[in-house]
């Protein structure tokens, strides 16, 4: 291990070494300007919970703080001979910061783009909010019911799961299509992607609703503004909550397209 | 597959983006620390009690919060300043998970389920604890350790602390220029070696008498060599977490993750090959958490900081691979017990 090791350190270095504390200053800084940049363009909310933004911010600036002194300090330090022959512990030499470098250039080449159904039918739709999911933390029943958020609604739903109680209610909703194969035709899901932390624990939830037309008029992806009022349907041996449109809107995909 | 890619990217991004903060303070904290807290003093008040040793040593994270990478430097140091094993041994398993920053980000990740946050510092703490008590058994360390800090243990048996800046000079078996690492040359007579573990040394080593401006320099290279190093690392995790996201079909993810023990051996073996830094590796779990058990992400949580591919290369540096070897199985079985019993029983 020790000798892969060494023998990965010795190897020799194409970069000078001279570019290479450079080098460890542009990565740094491309973090600190990617980071910002997130928030400046409105993106970071695609990324994260918009509670950790100030956490972004600050750590951006503080990324880009540190390579700003390092640069201060080469710059000064020019004269003196600092010979750094660039060994690193774990990667060969200007391996790392190259590796930091090219995911911020191509960060900032390529915008994230919101999660669609695909992804969704991947992680597994539901209306059922699993033990591991997050529990309401400040739940309203008084809320009107066509004031609720899609999300609103599942969590009502995992709180109080007897779909007959919200019969004959008015519904007005966002969200986006997804076409299950349990679905029959006449049918889509409406769903949102929610987020306690990042992008990376986002999960779908949705609600079956029952359309006037066929269900391929609105492709998957599409973003709707469905209002209705709720109906107690059976499918597969299961009573389930579901919404009979009455009007069906197509908007554009909201600013902010994750639900917390 | 283009919208695939799309999603696997969004991922890898937003991990990195939730992650990289965490990072900034965990490495600008532990270098501050480290600059600032006497190690000696601490020494001197150990308890003498070896499972009261184990325990405060297990706890000494709070005082030098670093993660996996920083905290074998500072065993190490423990070590040669006379520190009994079981509070070295104690402090390098439970150091990179018991640390207020450390506890944020998994907080932070996990705020849905607090459970996870509280046992994974309770695991972390018994198993640490339970492992220092057991090593307590091994009076004589230098069957165990590395040669070079055998020696040095035997001279600070013998005679008093001769000198303090120079432990990593009077080590070196060979001359320093023949070692791997980064050299500063033509400022003393000796060369100084310049990697994240020495500059964390000679950062620590650095008397107070020396200038402030001297040592803040330190302090930035440091951050800048643990910046870049766990950077990488943290790129290439996060990267592997969206490729499985991404690329395993959701059923065998499904399978592996459902089954109380397949989630949990999956989850292990994924800590010790991932080897992220354990600041943020509460978010490389959280990707995980909608298909895994909860007792996995906590084998992960709790393994992970302990031992993996990167941290056995550095405990090389302190330890013989015999002693590697029986650290690596006693922290597996225990971690693995623990979080069996909390997928059986409690969650």
């Amino acid at each position: 291990m020790l000798d892969m090791m060494n023998s990965m350190q010795n190897r020799k270095s194409k970069i000078p070494n001279w570019l290479l504390p450079w080098l460890d200053v542009l990565a740094i800084a491309s973090w600190g300007i990617l980071m910002l940049r997130y928030w400046l363009t409105g993106k970071l909310n695609l990324l994260i919970h918009p509670d950790y933004f100030w956490l972004v911010i600050t750590g951006g600036l503080g990324l880009l703080l540190v390579s700003g002194l390092k640069a201060w300090d080469l710059l000064r330090r020019r004269r003196t001979k600092v010979t750094n022959t660039g060994h690193i512990t774990l990667f060969p030499p200007g391996f790392s910061s190259a590796l930091l470098l090219t995911t911020a250039i191509v960060g900032l080449l390529f915008t994230p783009r919101v999660f669609a159904s695909q992804t969704a039918l991947q992680r597994g739709v539901t209306d059922v909010l699993g033990a591991t999911r997050a529990q309401p933390q400040a739940f309203r029943s008084s809320v009107r019911p066509e004031e609720r958020s899609l999300l609103d609604w599942v969590r009502t739903l995992n709180v109080y799961p007897e779909p007959d109680a919200y019969t004959g209610q008015k519904v007005k909703l966002q969200g986006f299509v997804i076409h299950p194969r349990e679905l029959p035709p006449g049918y889509l899901l409406l769903s949102r992607f929610v987020i306690t932390c990042c992008a990376a624990d986002a999960y779908p939830v949705g609600l079956p609703v029952k359309l006037l037309a066929n269900s391929q008029v609105y492709p998957p992806d599409t973003w709707l503004e469905v209002e209705g009022k709720m109906i107690t349907e059976n499918r597969g041996g299961k009573r389930q909550l579901t919404i009979q449109a009455s009007s069906l809107k197509q908007i554009s995909e909201p600013q902010n397209p994750y639900d917390y | 597959m283009n919208q695939q890619l799309n999603t696997a990217f969004t991922l890898f991004l937003s991990l990195l983006v939730e992650a990289m903060p965490f990072l900034l303070v965990g490495v600008l904290f532990s270098g501050l620390l480290l600059l600032f807290v006497d190690e000696r003093q601490m020494i001197a008040r150990l308890p003498k009690n070896p499972l009261m040793g184990a325990l405060f040593g297990s706890m000494i994270g709070f005082l030098f919060p670093v993660c996996e990478c920083g905290n074998v430097p500072v065993a190490r140091r423990l070590l040669m300043q006379g520190a009994p094993a079981p509070v070295a041994i104690g402090f390098l398993l439970a150091a990179p998970t018991i640390n207020p920053i450390v506890i944020w980000a998994t907080w932070t990740a996990f705020r849905d389920q607090p459970e996870i946050v509280v046992l994974r510092v309770v695991f972390s703490l018994a198993i640490a604890t339970i492992i220092g008590w057991v090593f307590s058994a091994q009076a004589d360390l230098r069957p165990i350790l590395q040669p070079a800090i055998g020696t040095r243990l035997k001279l600070i048996a013998t005679k008093p602390e001769p000198k303090q800046l120079s432990t990593f000079e009077q080590e070196a078996p060979t001359p320093q220029l023949l070692q791997s690492g980064t050299y500063w040359l033509g400022q003393k007579s000796q060369p100084i070696r310049m990697d994240a573990t020495v500059l964390q040394a000679t950062l620590a080593a650095t008397p107070p008498s020396k200038p402030l401006s001297d040592r803040l320099r330190l302090l930035l290279d440091n951050t800048i060599q643990e910046l870049r190093e766990l950077g990488a690392v943290l790129v290439l995790g996060s990267a592997i977490a969206a490729s499985i996201q991404v690329l395993v079909p959701r059923e065998v993810i499904l399978g592996l993750g459902s089954g109380p023990i397949t989630s949990i051996g999956t989850m292990m073996l994924l800590a010790g090959l991932v080897s992220i830094c354990s600041t943020v590796d509460a978010f490389f779990a959280l990707s995980f958490a909608s298909t895994f058990t909860s007792g996995s992400l906590l084998a992960f949580l709790v393994f992970g900081p302990m031992i993996d591919l990167k941290g056995v290369g550095l405990m090389l540096a302190i330890f013989k691979p015999r002693a590697i070897f029986y650290l690596f199985g006693l922290a597996a079985q225990l971690t693995f017990l623990f979080t069996l019993f909390v997928n059986l029983y409690v969650i």
